[in-house]
This record gives structure tokens, sequence and C-alpha cells, in this order.
């Protein structure tokens, strides 16, 4: 194992199944992942870019094959372990933000850190921190349905960052966006990738925006294509 | 993270208020009840404590399962003069009181006994807030502080007994036990006032020797097929009976509301995390470990259940109050002990942090992916 590979995974394997129907979501998927490394895996929809960003994220467990996360084999790790993967190494963007409602901007960055054993004081101010680096200096105590789908977004980069994770997994981010906002989501992500040099992967289907990042990794019928 | 749970809840008010009303019906349900039961307890036993342990009680025999209200508001059948003396005549009797006793508005009791003969009924040390005892030559009574509370009353005042007006000599202190809820008048004004001619409710004997109490007893049952005697000891395991089937009601009510109440705090939480998956999913996503969502849930349950538990104690004082006030005549029977209301609030507490369980499971089962994407 190459210790400058963040992710490793190895003939991967997604399967549902409904009602005795079989969907194959993934079907043997091989990619290798440098640390710091910012590329994009695009397809169209369908073609499994969701669910491999999922198992890739912890958030999902392979049928079959195995994913290695800066080292680690975490294809057959309990639910907490995931998790404890999650908090310490994965920062999540998701297409529609997926903020908690009812609490404010810093409430939603901090809530990871809570997670992380942080005081609520303590990860309050670091969660302002980060929103003031997103730009949302003046928006702390503003709730999501207060705010524009891109400051949400924004939000959500800044939750993404809480515990300073190894890598950022945004899934299709702009997709919820217009494309002003859209292209300034994207300007940010790639500016947070040049200061900091965290492994980036994008998953979308616009091919313009997957051209700006380092690596394009086309993903189609559940196999990387190229 | 109990400020997350607060946040939640307050967010969700109706369905917090809703889950608090069912814990809060339940508690006022145990206390008020349980009041009842610990009252007519202490005065139950404050009364049989001040009578000597040797003392047979005598009076007509009665059914217990007749006896609709609680022991003081059941009116007993005279035992007539003839048969009066007839007991009072049993070999080993040193001495023997016969006292007339009736109810008086449902909750009081009036008793005419001899006068010389307070310490038999235990009554001897009783201090007086105002005024004294009558001489049993005298027309008047000496009355408890909340029957004089209750019929606003002094001395001098006069009270209505058996349509006769009753002239008031003497009102005892504040928490006098039983004797706070009786009017004890001589025993020949009690028996002009009721017309009984010579007869009395009941007869207290002291025998010459407490190694005559089972023999004097058991001569009387066998003599008088109308009559029962009882000890003292029989007369408390007899209270202590009625007690505790009392007990038994009150906590079965108590009970079916606490199931009713545990059921409607189950379908809120259960409903609210439904709601909520989506929240749980990303909860999840970011890292929180099955016993931070686990904990979360069982903290709302804590603070719905702290907080109803203690308003629950709070409407039981007021209900307790107005039930010895409109229904028991202002005769303070039930009683709110500090062990009812603590034991009461811990088991509301206890109530709902376990009903609280198979919410914060069904919480805990959640699965990120599936919440975030279907909602």
């Amino acid at each position: 194992m190459k210790k400058n590979l963040m992710f490793d995974v190895r003939d991967v394997w997604k399967i549902y199944s409904m009602k005795g129907v079989e969907t194959q979501a993934l079907r043997g998927v091989n990619l290798k992942i440098r640390k710091g490394e910012y590329s994009a895996i695009i397809g169209p929809s369908g073609s499994g870019k969701s669910t491999l960003m999922h198992i890739m994220g912890c958030l999902d467990t392979p049928s079959r094959g195995t994913v290695f996360v800066d080292g680690k084999n975490v294809s057959k790790l309990s639910d907490d372990e995931l998790a404890k993967i999650r908090r310490e190494k994965i920062g999540f963007v998701f297409q529609a933000y997926n903020l908690i409602p009812g609490l404010t901007a810093a409430e939603n960055v901090s809530l990871p850190m809570r997670f992380a054993g942080h005081g609520r004081s303590e990860a309050q101010r670091k969660a302002k921190e980060l929103l003031r680096k997103v730009g949302l200096g003046k928006r702390f105590e503003h709730k999501p349905n207060e705010m524009s789908g891109g400051e949400q977004q924004r939000v959500a980069i800044a939750r993404a960052l809480a515990n300073d994770p190894e890598v950022i997994l945004a899934d299709e981010p702009t997709g919820n966006l217009d494309t002003k906002s859209g292209r300034e989501i994207f300007e940010l992500l790639e500016e947070l990738h040049k200061k900091t040099k965290k492994t980036i992967i994008i998953v979308t289907h616009d091919i313009n925006l997957a051209k700006r990042t380092h690596r394009e990794i086309r993903i189609r019928d559940g196999k990387i294509i190229g | 993270m109990l400020d997350l749970a607060l946040k939640d809840l307050k967010e969700h008010k109706i369905r917090t208020v809703l889950t608090a009303l069912g814990i809060v019906i339940a508690i006022t349900a145990i206390v008020s009840l349980g009041s009842i039961s610990a009252g007519v307890n202490e005065l139950v036993t404050s009364a049989t404590g001040s009578i000597g342990s040797d003392t047979i009680l005598v009076m007509k025999k009665f059914d217990l399962s007749e006896m609709g209200g609680p022991p003081i508001a059941y009116q007993m059948e005279d035992i007539k003069k003839e048969e009066v003396e007839e007991v009072q005549s049993i070999s080993g009797i040193k001495r023997s009181v016969p006292i007339i006793s009736k109810q008086l508005r449902g909750f009081f009791e009036v008793d005419g006994l001899d006068m010389d003969e307070l310490d038999i009924f235990g009554a001897q040390d009783l201090e007086f807030k105002e005024g004294t005892w009558p001489d049993n030559d005298e027309e008047g009574a000496a009355i408890g502080y909340v029957v004089a509370d209750t019929m606003d009353v002094g001395v001098g005042d006069y009270i209505t007994l058996n349509k006769k007006q009753v002239e008031i000599m003497g009102i005892f202190e504040e928490g006098s036990g039983a004797y706070d809820l009786v009017v004890i008048m001589p025993y020949d004004y009690a028996d002009e006032i009721y017309e009984t001619e010579g007869a009395a409710t009941q007869i207290m004997i002291e025998p010459e020797d407490v190694s005559l109490v089972q023999e004097i007893k058991d001569t009387i049952e066998e003599e008088f097929d109308d009559l029962d005697a009882m000890t003292m000891e029989d007369a408390l395991s007899m209270f202590q009976e009625m007690t505790a089937t009392m007990n038994v009601m009150t906590f079965g009510i108590g009970f079916v509301a606490s199931i009713v109440a545990a059921i409607g705090i189950i379908i809120t939480m259960y409903t609210s995390v439904l709601e909520r998956r989506r929240q749980l999913g990303i909860m999840k996503a970011v890292g929180a470990l099955r016993r931070v969502i686990l904990k979360q849930i069982l903290e709302e349950g804590l603070l719905i259940s702290v907080v109803s538990s203690v308003i629950a104690v709070g409407v039981s004082f007021f209900f307790v109050d107005m039930l010895n006030n409109v229904l028991l005549g202002g005769s303070n029977l039930a009683v709110i002990t500090p062990a009812l209301a603590l034991g009461a609030a811990a088991y509301g507490i206890l109530l709902a942090v376990v009903s609280s369980l198979y919410p914060a499971w069904v919480a805990v089962k959640t699965d990120p992916i599936k919440a975030i994407r279907e909602g």
C-alpha cells in the first residue's frame, strides 16, 4: 500500500436488492486517488457516481470488494467505526446542502466539532472563523431558510472543514444553484485546494466543471471508463 | 449536548406540550389519589397511637365492603342501652366508657363521652388554642381546629348538631391529628342532642390486667352475636387493610394512567424521530456516533419529564387543596407527603426516559444515506 494514497478502491461492487430484483450500481470499480489530488468523478445520472462517493466517504459499505481510506480497510467496519472516520478524515458537501433547519449557520458548522468532543463555545468560535473564511462573516446567526442557496452551500463547505479533514467529498455541489452561485462555489473549492492541498473529489455531471479539476474520472453503468 | 435537545424541543412546541401533558395527567392522578391514602394513613396512625394498646373497642358488627367512603364517613349503628350495660357487667373489666359517635358533614365526627375518661379516648393531653373542655354537667363541646375553621366559629359561638344549637367551649390547637376533625362533648349532652336513650356507638374497655384482653374480647364475641370486639392491634390491622386497599386502587389507577402516558410519549417521540429522519441522517453523516443520537433522544425525554413532573406536583398541590376544600369539607384529609411528591416525580421521569428508549433505538438505526436521499 503506497503511503501517498488517500483512496484505494479495489474491485468494488454495490448490489441493491429490492423485491427479489437485483440492481448493480457498481460493477467491479478500481480506483486510486492520491493525497492532495483535486479530481472530479463525472458520469450521467444513474451511472453510480454518487454510490461510489458514498462508499469512498464511508457513508455506505460495498457488497463486494475492498476500500482503503488512508491505508485503512473500511469495507467491513461497524457503523460507529465508519462514523469516526467520517468525523476525522472526511468532510461532505451535498447537492441539497443538508443543513439542519432548526440550527443557525454557526451551530450547523459547529456540529461535527461537538460530535468530536469539543465544547460548545470552542466549537462556536471555530465555526465563526470558518464561516468568515467562506465569506459568511455576517451570517452566523441566520438559519438555513434565511439564506440563499449559494450561502447555504458555503455553510455546508464550512461544516465540511470543521474537523480539518484530509478529504472533501462534494456530491453535485452546484446542482441546486444558479450559474453565478455555482461558479462561486466551484471557485471556493478550487481556492480551498490551492490553499490547503486537501484531497478534494467533486462528483458532477457537468463536463465543463470537471475539466477545471486536475483529473477527470469517468464512470458509466457502474464501471470506471477512463 | 443538552442544548441541542432543548433546541429541538423548542422547535416543536406542540409536540413537546402534548408529550408533557400525558406525563402531567398521569403524575397528577397518582399524587392526588395517593394523597388521600397518605392522609388516611397519617390519621389512623395518629388516632390509634394515642389510645392504650390494651384497650378493647366494642361496636356493632359491620362489613368493610359496605363502606363507600373513607372510614371516618361511615355511620355505625348504635348499641342499645341494655346491651351496653350487659357488656359493662362482664368480669375482668377495670373500666368501660360508652361513646356516642355521629357523623358531621360527612368528614367530621361528634363523640360524646364521660369527660373524666378522656384518657381512654387518647384525648387527655390535647392542647387548646382557645377555651377548654366542657364539664360533664355542662351543655357545650370542644372542637377540632379544622372543624372550627370550616364552620368559621370560635369559643362562645354555636354550631348546629341534629338541629340543635351547641355552644363551643374550646378549640384544640392546630395539628392535633385526627382530633382536628372531631367535636367532643359530655356523654349525657350528646345523648340528649342525638336522642340515643343511653345507647352507645362504641364502648371502650380497659381490662383489669393486660393478660385479660383476649379473654374479654372472646367473651364479648361469644355472648353477643351482633357485636365486634377489637383490640387496638385488630383496629390497626383493619385500618391498615383498608388503606392497603386504597393504595392498590390508587396505584392501579396511576398505573393505567402511566400506561396511557407512556404510549403517548412513545407515539409522539417516535413521530418526532420519523419527522427528523433527514436531520438524524445528516448528524450521522457528519460523524455522530450511535450513542450521541441515543443520548440526544433520551435527553429530550428527560427534559420533558423533569419539567412535566415538576408541573404535575405543583398541579397536584392545587388539586389536593381543591379536593380537601370542595369534596372533603375542608378536612385536610388528603395530604401530599414529601415521599409521595418525590416518588411520583421520580416515577414520571423514569416513565418518560423508559418510553423514549424505543424511539431512541429507531433514531440510532437511521441509515444516513437513505435518510438524506428520502428525507
